[in-house]
């Protein structure tokens, strides 16, 4: 009983040792950063300040009572729901599409290029892009809309409190559906052929072959895209600065361009920390969550 | 063995460069002005500098304007402060003299040599409880600049007082001519207008016992003047072109050059890009925001700020960073300076008609016969109340916030901050 341990642990000493670098990176600039900031967020100081002031919870409780954090939180659930519907539900069946043989494969390979050339473009890049195009007046699609006669459509999209989030949310889908829906033809073609092929032969329809077939069959990857573009919906922040700055007037904030403002616009450190600490917990639960589910599988 | 050695000599070879370097005094140097203008600028006046003081290395980087403000907050907050740093006047220039992490310079600049460089008005806004924190090392200002052409066209002239200004937007506006081209996306444009007005509005001593959060708590930020002033910015939203919020300022400026708007309020540091566009064609001039007949405020403040550099109060080798400073500060180095940039120099003397354009000296011109400066908004109130009147830019424009509203909340943001200091 007492020997066991020795030796198990001389078999798990080998192991510790292969793990320990990665480890000890991971405490140096993952646990411990992440310690240190929800220090940070009980403090209240500046970038210039030589001290800091302990101020208890009180960044949290000027946090939830703070207008602007609703906003942003409303803003990245939008975020998270419309990106769901694009990027799983959309994508996924862009990807049954070409892979079932419907167009020649010449056409199906140029579409899946076409759609999947966005996601390597920088996001800054894009972003700069589609504010020219949607630039009032002068950009290509305000002229289009009047061209074709729906002047009254033609509105300043990233100018309007009303239209600007949702603007930035729909590029955010047009950049990334594309590579979404690359990684779902992979999950598809990891489904046996003849499985198709019977479904086929009972004269199935497409919807039923897509629904009862295709879906569980690419189950796992679902999942795993699903947390991915939810997490990614809740760290949002370059495509937002880029594009609107979260204005106008705050209109389309999320929570990290609240916490980059808060720590490089107004000089509140310990009060941004708060809302770091908030989008860390935030993001733990979602991944707890997914590990429970994967388990369950 | 072989690469035991090798590495061996190279680490040697790296040790003897070090050392090599520790010779030479590092003097560390950041400014945001990376344009390349601007670059073959300061490129050659630190090789100058270099060669005349072979034992000093500056070790010069450069950022854009926006993220400028957010790496000298982290170099702040991480105690790398460069030796000598570039700043804003006002407040964004005061917190950190206010915080003590600024190199005084009250009596290095009393020295001989800098004698007479700068006029108070460059130097004032570069101080803070009487200590000069920053040497200044350009002016600008703001002017409503206009196309002859277009005004020629509507058989208009400029404007002696605010109420003819808004008459002459009127008249544009009916003859289907866009008065005013406008980009409000980074809202920073909105408190040149707002400042200007403000400034126009409130009398001067009000505003800046205001500004600096040194009013009594019941009267702070309650003249009527600011109202007032949002509501005439509101107003003026009748004669921007469509879309303000969505327009980035470059943009609206290529619209106002390529001569497909009457007027824009452009700063004196832009003039130099004006050659060589439809606007240089149709033939320029520009014009001060106009009196308000019966405001309270001062009626001759031009909005525009001095910008300089500062030296950190960590550094350990003021003497020689403060050396720097004073050579390219020098009445020749100015001069290279306006020839190469297009920019106006702080130095007195550095704008003639031998350095720049006509306009650009008019401009300095215009400059020297206002009272003062009203500093740029954004960098002269505290940060917190600076950032409402920023967002309150672009809601005032698009209906989603009133004026009452927005002073109060500066009030209540600015009563805040008073408490901490």
């Amino acid at each position: 009983m007492s020997r066991r341990p020795t030796a198990t642990f001389r078999q798990s000493l080998t192991g510790w040792l292969w793990v320990a670098p990665t480890l000890l990176f991971l405490v140096l600039f993952v646990y411990g950063p992440a310690l240190a900031n929800i220090r940070y967020s009980l403090f209240s100081f500046s970038a210039m300040s030589q001290s800091k002031t302990f101020v208890g919870l009180a960044n949290y409780s000027q946090l939830f009572g703070d207008p602007l954090f609703i906003t942003a939180l409303t803003n990245n659930i939008a975020y998270a729901v419309i990106s769901v519907i694009f990027q799983v539900a959309f994508a996924l069946t862009l990807a049954a599409v070409l892979e079932a043989k419907i167009f020649p494969s010449f056409a199906a390979n140029s579409f899946r290029t076409m759609l999947f050339l966005p996601s390597i473009l920088p996001v800054v890049v894009v972003g700069l892009i589609w504010q020219l195009l949607l630039a009032p007046t002068m950009g290509l699609i305000d002229q289009a809309l009047w061209e074709m006669g729906l002047g009254e459509w033609s509105r300043a999209w990233l100018g309007d409190p009303d239209t600007a989030i949702f603007t930035v949310i729909m590029v955010s889908q047009w950049q990334w559906t594309g590579y979404i829906m690359a990684l779902f033809m992979v999950a598809i073609r990891a489904i046996p052929r003849d499985l198709y092929e019977a479904m086929e032969l009972e004269g199935a329809s497409g919807a039923r072959i897509f629904f009862n077939l295709t879906v569980p069959g690419a189950r796992e990857t679902i999942l795993i895209v699903t947390i991915i573009t939810i997490l990614g919906s809740l760290k949002v922040f370059d495509i937002v600065w880029v594009m609107t700055a979260g204005g106008p007037n705050h209109s389309s904030e999320v929570l990290g361009t609240l916490m980059y403002r808060a720590a490089f616009r107004d000089d509140t450190i310990g009060y941004s920390s708060s809302i770091a600490t908030v989008i860390f917990f935030i993001a733990l639960t979602i991944g707890v969550v997914q590990i429970k589910l994967q388990k369950d599988h | 063995m072989n690469k035991l050695l090798t590495a061996t000599a190279l680490s040697a070879m790296l040790a003897s460069g070090a050392a090599f370097a520790q010779d030479k005094t590092a003097v560390t140097f950041l400014h945001k002005y990376p344009e390349p203008e601007s670059m073959e600028f300061f490129q050659a006046a630190v090789a100058a500098y270099e060669e005349s003081h072979p034992d000093i290395d500056i070790q010069m980087e450069a950022v854009a304007d926006e993220p400028y403000k957010d790496k000298i907050r982290v170099l702040m907050a991480s105690d790398q402060v460069p030796d000598i740093f570039f700043s804003w006047s006002g407040e964004f220039g005061r917190k950190f003299a206010r915080d003590g992490r600024t190199y005084d310079l009250t009596d290095a600049l009393k020295g001989s040599e800098w004698e007479g460089r700068f006029s108070e008005a460059a130097l004032d806004p570069l101080r803070f409880e009487g200590k000069q924190f920053g040497v200044p090392n350009n002016v600008n200002a703001k002017y409503m600049v206009y196309n002859k052409e277009i005004f020629e066209e509507n058989g208009l002239k400029e404007p002696e007082t605010f109420a003819e200004f808004v008459d002459l937007l009127d008249t544009l506006n009916e003859n289907g001519v866009t008065p005013i081209a406008y980009g409000n996306q980074a809202p920073w444009a909105a408190t040149h207008y707002i400042g200007d007005l403000f400034a126009k509005y409130v009398p001067s001593d009000v505003r800046t016992a205001d500004y600096q959060l040194l009013s009594d708590p019941e009267n702070l930020y309650t003249h009527p003047g600011y109202v007032t002033a949002l509501e005439q910015y509101q107003k003026l939203g009748e004669y921007f072109n469509r879309g303000v919020n969505a327009l980035p300022h470059a943009a609206a400026r290529g619209s106002f050059f390529a001569g497909r708007t009457a007027m824009m309020y452009v700063e004196l540091v832009e003039f130099y890009m004006v050659p060589g566009s439809a606007l240089e064609e149709a033939g320029w001039g520009f014009f001060a925001l106009p009196p308000v007949e019966g405001a309270e405020g001062d009626q001759n403040l031009l909005t525009g700020a001095p910008e300089g550099f500062l030296i950190s109060a960590d550094t350990d080798v003021a003497d020689e960073a403060l050396d720097f400073l004073n050579f390219i500060t020098s009445p020749e180095q100015a001069k290279e300076y306006v020839k190469t940039t297009g920019m106006t120099s702080a130095v007195i003397g550095s704008v003639t008609d031998e350095t720049a354009s006509e306009e650009v000296v008019a401009g300095l011109e215009r400059l020297e016969e206002a009272d003062g400066m009203a500093l740029w908004l954004d960098t002269d109130m505290d940060t917190q109340s600076a950032n409402i009147i920023l967002a309150a830019g672009q809601a005032l424009l698009s209906g989603n916030a009133e004026p009452e509203k927005v002073m109060a909340d500066v009030r209540e943001a600015a009563l805040q901050v008073q408490e901490t200091r």
